[in-house]
């Protein structure tokens, strides 16, 4: 967070403080010092480069087949195996990742606009509106969103585009909570009010004040949605609403390697524990990244 | 408390009426009609099907006529099997996961409570360390994942149990039970030991240990009741989640249940089933919304007396 005046220059930078420790400082030794959360970021960031990578760093071409060889364990020319069309099981999985983690990225950032844009426009209009606004998200919250998703998929047909939407759509609403707590927390500070008295206009406060103010809230609570986000997607690609053929994620991956455990089972472990590790990782990190920014919250 | 109980039902009736309209809305507006698929019909069959289904009747009017009818419980017939009715399907569907999330309910609320309560006595020592790992990966692990990793075990390389079925092969409602439950059990025991730690810190339980009360009093008659209040309060959405998750649990161990029916509609598109159900899940999952927030109050006083107003 930087220290601002009302006025709005930026005081810290003009007093060079020798030992000055900024909060995002502290942020970061407190996140270093959590082993797990750690292994969790470095985790992530390797699967993100991968995945980024893949189409050159492939072993294998994604949908070629190799009738002959069929469904192989692995070996030392296909790590993971192949299945049942011969085709190399890493590269599918690497290919899925891309998929999984696109969609896991994307939705969030839906979510996340929805959910930052009402919650503070809830919280800095109070009265009637609030009411209403939050009103609607209880509403919403009581709602079963997997059935509504199901639906959707059922109704607009099975596409990448709406899966991000409809995945955002359902998931924006504990940010919008958070956004509105944390706005109305600001909006009682005296130095708010002194602002507002000097005649700083909203978008000003909101821009000033509370973003730098709620970006530690914001970061933990978009850590912690995109692996839910991508556990939603794989559990639509399982039963096989979601991601459709010739593309792959690792739901549908899983799903398939399910089918044919009994012979193959490489082809259910190798998905499920990249699937498993990423959204360990995931948690861990928000969970650190919580303990980091926000120590006062992390009780349990 | 009756007055709560008046409340918040009353509010669940809007709340359920704008999912029915949402839903139907959505439906009845989806792109190409439900029998444009289908091998060509005469004209005159096509008015009589849309005869039988309303659809030859203004929006509003098909509305009306839904929701008398769901009011009364008929929530029609289904497009794909026009003999069946979607009460039918719900009927033989509906025992069986209801059956399946009880136990998974049982396996959730007594491994959660056995782990949590183990942790919090012996906080930040193995005994605490081990089952929070546990429930951690409990977490991370979702069901799809789990249930075919446990067949794989238990059913096929350890020939302990069935590998799917229900109610087919003794034994074969444990692996399905397990499955659903496990990632609940995982929520409930952190739940657990984080509240019954805040609430072992508290005074007056440093007053029981003065009066001379035996540990396992203390921790099952003085403790766990107040820390007891999130375990609730997360098991009525959690219901919501149970639900999604017996789709995945039904589609592995191939259960004769309501979510299967619901993917199984879903891929026929069949729009009445899939209207019906959704109706019907929303239903259950205000419900046991409503029934949270009544043993809520129930176990906690102070809402009793002000939680009408909220």
């Amino acid at each position: 967070m930087t220290l601002v005046s009302p006025l709005g220059d930026s005081v810290n930078h003009q007093t060079k403080k020798p030992q000055g420790h900024s909060l995002w400082h502290d942020a970061r030794l407190r996140l270093q010092r959590n082993k797990l959360a750690m292994f969790g970021l470095l985790f992530l960031i390797c699967l993100v480069v991968i995945a980024l990578l893949t189409p050159w760093i492939a072993p294998y071409n994604y949908d070629s087949q190799n009738l002959a060889l069929g469904a192989s364990p692995p070996s030392s020319k296909h790590w993971f195996g192949t299945d049942t069309l011969g085709r190399d099981q890493l590269t599918r999985v690497l290919f899925g990742s891309r998929i999984s983690l696109m969609v896991g990225f994307i939705a969030t950032s839906v979510a996340l606009i929805i959910g930052v844009l009402w919650g503070t426009i809830a919280g800095f209009s109070g009265g009637k509106v609030d009411a209403i606004m939050m009103r609607i998200v209880d509403i919403l919250y009581a709602l079963p969103f997997a059935i509504f998703i199901i639906l959707l998929t059922v109704i607009f047909g099975r596409s990448l585009l709406l899966l991000f939407l409809a995945i955002g759509a359902v998931e924006w609403m504990t940010m919008a909570r958070i956004m509105r707590g944390q706005t109305l927390a600001i909006k009682r500070q005296e130095y708010v009010e002194a602002a507002l008295t000097m005649g700083l206009s909203r978008w000003q406060i909101i821009r000033r004040y509370l973003i730098p103010n709620a970006l530690g809230p914001i970061i933990v609570y978009t850590t912690l949605t995109i692996p839910s986000v991508i556990l939603l997607e794989s559990f639509l690609s399982f039963l096989g609403l979601g991601i459709q053929p010739p593309q792959s994620s690792w739901g549908s991956l899983i799903s398939a390697g399910g089918e044919t455990m009994e012979e193959y089972p490489w082809l259910l472990i190798f998905p499920g524990i990249t699937l498993a590790l990423t959204l360990f990782s995931l948690n861990f990190l928000g969970d650190g990244l919580r303990d980091a920014l926000d120590p006062q919250s992390a009780k349990d | 408390m009756l007055k709560l109980i008046l409340s918040r039902a009353a509010q669940a009736i809007p709340v359920l009426l704008l999912v029915i309209l949402i839903t139907f809305s959505m439906v009845r507006l989806a792109p190409g009609g439900p029998f444009d698929a289908e091998k060509a019909v005469s004209p005159e069959v096509l008015e009589n099907l849309k005869a039988r289904y309303d659809l030859d009747k203004p929006f509003y009017l098909q509305f009306a006529n839904y929701i008398a009818n769901a009011a009364q419980g008929d929530l029609g017939p289904s497009f794909k099997f026009p003999n069946r009715s979607v009460n039918e399907m719900i009927a033989s569907g509906f025992p069986v996961t209801l059956e399946l999330a009880a136990y998974a309910l049982l396996v959730a609320i007594s491994v959660g409570l056995l782990a949590g309560i183990t942790a919090s006595l012996r906080a930040n020592t193995w005994q605490d360390y081990l089952p929070m790992s546990a429930a951690m990966l409990g977490i991370c692990l979702p069901s799809f994942v789990l249930g075919p990793l446990l067949v794989l075990l238990f059913g096929i390389w350890l020939e302990w149990l069935p590998v799917a079925g229900w109610g087919v092969i003794p034994g074969d409602k444990i692996l399905p039970a397990i499955t659903l439950g496990l990632t609940y059990a995982a929520y409930v025991a952190r739940i657990v030991r984080g509240s019954l730690i805040e609430t072992l810190a508290q005074d007056y339980i440093r007053t029981a240990k003065a009066k001379g009360l035996k540990p396992a009093r203390i921790v099952l008659r003085h403790a766990l009741p107040a820390a007891l209040t999130p375990v609730v309060s997360f098991l009525g959405p959690a219901i919501a989640g149970l639900i999604a998750g017996s789709f995945v649990v039904e589609t592995i161990f191939q259960i004769p249940g309501l979510g299967r029916f619901y993917i199984q509609a879903a891929f026929n598109r069949d729009y009445t089933m899939i209207l019906g159900t959704t109706i019907f899940f929303s239903v259950l999952i205000i419900f046991f919304n409503l029934l949270a927030d009544i043993v809520l109050a129930w176990l906690n006083p102070k809402l009793r007396f002000s939680g009408a107003e909220s």
